[in-house]
């Protein structure tokens, strides 16, 4: 009795803990004596799934009240249709080809940009058209932090609910950097990538740099034929180890060229370049060949479908587009969201940041991930189409990519026509960081070009590069449809599963269990056992009264 | 006053396709636009409700540019004056010098939207450019935002106010004005090891006393 009276509570702790031990975590030979002696356990059921509450996805496909889609006549510039859902600002385009101190005061409203942005003069070799060009690029933070503020400011999405901290250049909009007053997005022609440029070869050009960021930054221009310093022995590389010093905040520097040799290149700031040119400070680059009547789309914001193709372009294809893929890394981007001082900001990008320890986890195709590659990314052609696509990847990763129902055939490769014996059909093209491919897609239904009309993906076939910070489907998945496969609102009419889970940024959250629309009674969440829990708690506050107990004897011990 | 600055702040984020499209139809009528820059919204001669007349008529001049952060630490934009005082039912007529090569804004929100669109007045000049613009403020005492609304530019110096009267109290982050109200704490490199220390040094005191 005496025993009982000093020991009843560690003692009654230690047999309540056994028993309340989870009958399924007993040691293995335990649990197969105790079978041979009374059998399995009573059947008792799995857990019911549990109904995850009801998503709500966005609109797919957004409506185009200003008609932008269709076909357009401005300023006697023919901007073609583009097929997706949503298009660049035909006016724009049509300002960048007229260039923008040659359109009218309504157009150039229309477009939002400056009358600076893309100043065109005289047509020097008198073939009808214009060879003194001006082009400005402002230089533009998306997603960044604010004092005033928790939420990312001049917010830009690429996926339902991911808003990556970005820095691009921008081309020159007039006014405000968001939509309207009220709202916090970024307006339509503020996003990535930075624009697609697109100049003629032997044209005049000057590319000013206005720096309206507070990180010092350059222009360089990355394979086009440009000299080291220009006539005033100015430094013209925009490399600040060799040639000249950064443009600081606030100021502006102008680089000049003048292309002998036509082809796809490349531009970006050459500033700490392994963290500024990964946050988005690159672009396109395009020589177009010359030739007579040679209006260019100088600037194709967003890049996509070019909705004017140059001369050349259209000897040779029916449609071309830009497509420009950036991977990004998520902790790199956060930087600029965590503090708001420029110094702390700079010392967290420039020296605490290691890009040699850092991963990619967003996977961007012209500025956008899937879903939101299906508005605007699609390459939408009829059979026996031949479309020129040039690709550049801009991520720090290879880009294996790769089109389904389609082998292509590249054409040149940084720039430089690639001998006709090199020209082969192939349906993975391995593209190095910055490595440029001209490619030639031809929807010819011949069992090696094409092999039927329908809605065919492609992307990068490395498989990180098909996920969202590893959610699939994301990343860079875009496809190639056929015009009897878009519907009239430029959605492609696909068959497969139901896409409400892709629209909702609980999805890319991990937040939505991802066959919840095809397999409801299968892969819902499991419920809770309940039975389990509430024996692991009484174990806990077991095992809680043994160690108090304990713990009190020793004291009592000591101070006797 | 705080409590305005917080709705200010967390003005959620509204985005009615329909609406801007009107309200962009709006800003082009109102909108005058050159090489030296753009002046939205200008009012020159409608009183707002409640102003029997002009109650003053202000001839402003605000530089803007990189300079004049120069000596506040941590930012890299400024206005060479962050506040501007006026009468109610004053009119101001306002040249905003851009001492900079890059674009920057002089923009006021809040005034009531039957006079100006959207509730906002707008200066934009051009880097090199000074541009001018005319409006009449309401008869309220209140404090407006003024920033930039470029990219960042509110965020790293351009942010200030327009009082009106007596105003309806500080914004927050004004320079010069009142404090940032999300701030970075600021702190030596090694603070941990310093508060661990002091922790330490706080339980040895208590044994020292105690336990002598």
């Amino acid at each position: 009795m005496g025993f009982l009276k000093r020991n009843g509570l560690w003692v009654g702790a230690l047999v309540v803990a056994l028993l309340a031990w989870p009958s399924q975590w007993y040691p293995m030979p335990m649990r197969l004596q105790l079978t041979r002696w009374f059998g399995a356990a009573d059947y008792r059921p799995l857990p019911e799934s549990v109904q995850s509450p009801d998503i709500v996805p966005e609109v797919f496909c957004p409506p185009d009240p200003s008609g932008w889609r269709a076909e357009a006549e401005i300023e006697g510039v023919t901007v073609s249709a583009s097929a997706p859902c949503v298009a660049d600002n035909p006016y724009a385009v049509a300002a960048f080809v007229k260039g923008t101190n040659n359109v009218s005061q309504g157009t150039l409203l229309s477009s939002g940009l400056t009358a600076d942005a893309v100043t065109k003069g005289r047509d020097l070799d008198g073939d009808g058209d214009p060879d003194e060009i001006h082009i400005r690029l402002e230089v533009a933070e998306l997603n960044g932090g604010s004092p005033n503020s928790s939420d990312p400011v001049t917010q830009y999405e690429i996926a339902p609910g991911i808003k990556p901290g970005m820095w691009v250049f921008a081309p020159k909009l007039a006014g405000m950097a968001v939509e309207n007053f009220e709202s916090n997005i970024a307006r339509d022609t503020l996003r990535a990538p930075s624009p697609a440029i697109r100049i003629e070869q032997g044209d005049t050009v000057l590319v000013t740099l206005e720096n309206s960021h507070y990180m010092p930054h350059t222009l360089h221009l990355h394979g086009a034929d440009h000299s080291f310093i220009d006539v005033t022995g100015e430094g013209n590389d925009g490399v600040p180890l060799t040639s000249e010093l950064p443009v600081m905040p606030g100021g502006a520097r102008t680089y000049e060229l003048k292309p002998r040799h036509a082809g796809t290149m490349f531009y970006h700031c050459h500033v700490q370049p392994h963290v500024h040119v990964m946050m988005g400070l690159q672009g396109l680059f395009i020589i177009e060949e010359n030739r007579p009547n040679n209006w260019l789309q100088t600037m194709n914001i967003g890049a996509g479908q070019v909705r004017v193709p140059s001369v050349a372009s259209k000897e040779d294809y029916d449609q071309e587009y830009d497509l420009h893929y950036l991977d990004l890394d998520k902790q790199l981007g956060e930087r600029i969201q965590a503090s708001n001082d420029p110094r702390l900001i700079t010392q967290s990008m420039h020296r605490d940041y290691d890009i040699t320890d850092s991963t990619v986890d967003y996977f961007t195709l012209n500025g956008k991930s899937f879903p939101y590659t299906f508005r605007e990314s699609l390459v939408v052609g009829k059979e026996n189409d031949r479309i020129k696509l040039r690709v550049v990847n801009g991520g720090a990763k290879g880009l294996a990519l790769h089109t389904h129902g389609h082998k292509f055939t590249i054409t040149d490769r940084d720039g430089v026509r690639l001998p006709e014996a090199q020209r082969l059909p192939q349906d993975v093209a391995w593209l190095a960081t910055t490595q440029r491919a001209d490619i030639e897609l031809l929807f010819r239904n011949d069992g090696l070009h094409a092999y039927s009309p329908g809605i065919w993906l492609f992307h990068d076939h490395q498989y990180s590069g098909v996920t969202t910070d590893g959610i699939g489907p994301g990343g860079n998945i875009s496809a190639i449809a056929y015009t009897d496969f878009v519907a009239d609102t430029g959605w492609p009419k696909t068959q497969g599963v139901s896409w409400n889970n892709y629209f909702t940024d609980q999805y890319y959250r991990r937040q939505t269990p991802v066959w919840k629309s095809y397999g409801p009674e299968l892969f819902l969440e499991a419920g809770t056992d309940w039975r389990v829990f509430t024996r692991l708690l009484v174990l806990a506050l077991a095992v809680g009264v043994l160690v108090a107990t304990l713990f009190a004897s020793v004291v009592r011990r000591r101070s006797q | 006053m705080r409590y305005l600055v917080c709705v200010l702040m967390l003005v959620p984020v509204i985005a009615l396709t329909q609406e801007d499209q009107n309200e962009h139809a709006h800003h082009h009528h109102a909108m005058t636009v050159d090489e030296a820059g753009v002046v939205m919204n200008e009012n020159t001669d409608t009183l707002p409700r409640g102003c029997d007349s002009i109650s003053k008529d202000h001839q402003l001049e605000i530089h803007v540019g990189r300079q004049y952060a120069n000596d506040v630490p941590g930012m890299i934009f400024g206005f060479d004056e962050h506040e501007v005082q006026v009468e109610p039912c004053s009119r101001v007529t306002l040249t905003l010098v851009n001492d900079d090569e890059v674009r920057h804004q002089w923009m006021v929100h809040g005034l009531p939207k039957y006079l100006y669109p959207a509730g906002m007045f707008h200066i934009e000049a051009m880097g090199g450019h000074s541009k001018t613009g005319t409006f009449i403020v309401p008869v309220e005492n209140k404090s407006y935002l003024v920033h930039c609304d470029m990219a960042q530019h509110m965020e790293k110096g351009l942010r200030g106010q327009l009082v009106v009267g007596s105003g309806s109290g500080d914004l927050w982050g004004v320079n010069g004005v009142s404090d940032q109200f999300i701030r970075a704490p600021y702190l030596p490199e090694n603070t941990r090891t310093l508060i661990i220390a002091a922790i330490l040094a706080g339980v040895l005191a208590v044994f020292l006393v105690r336990f002598r």
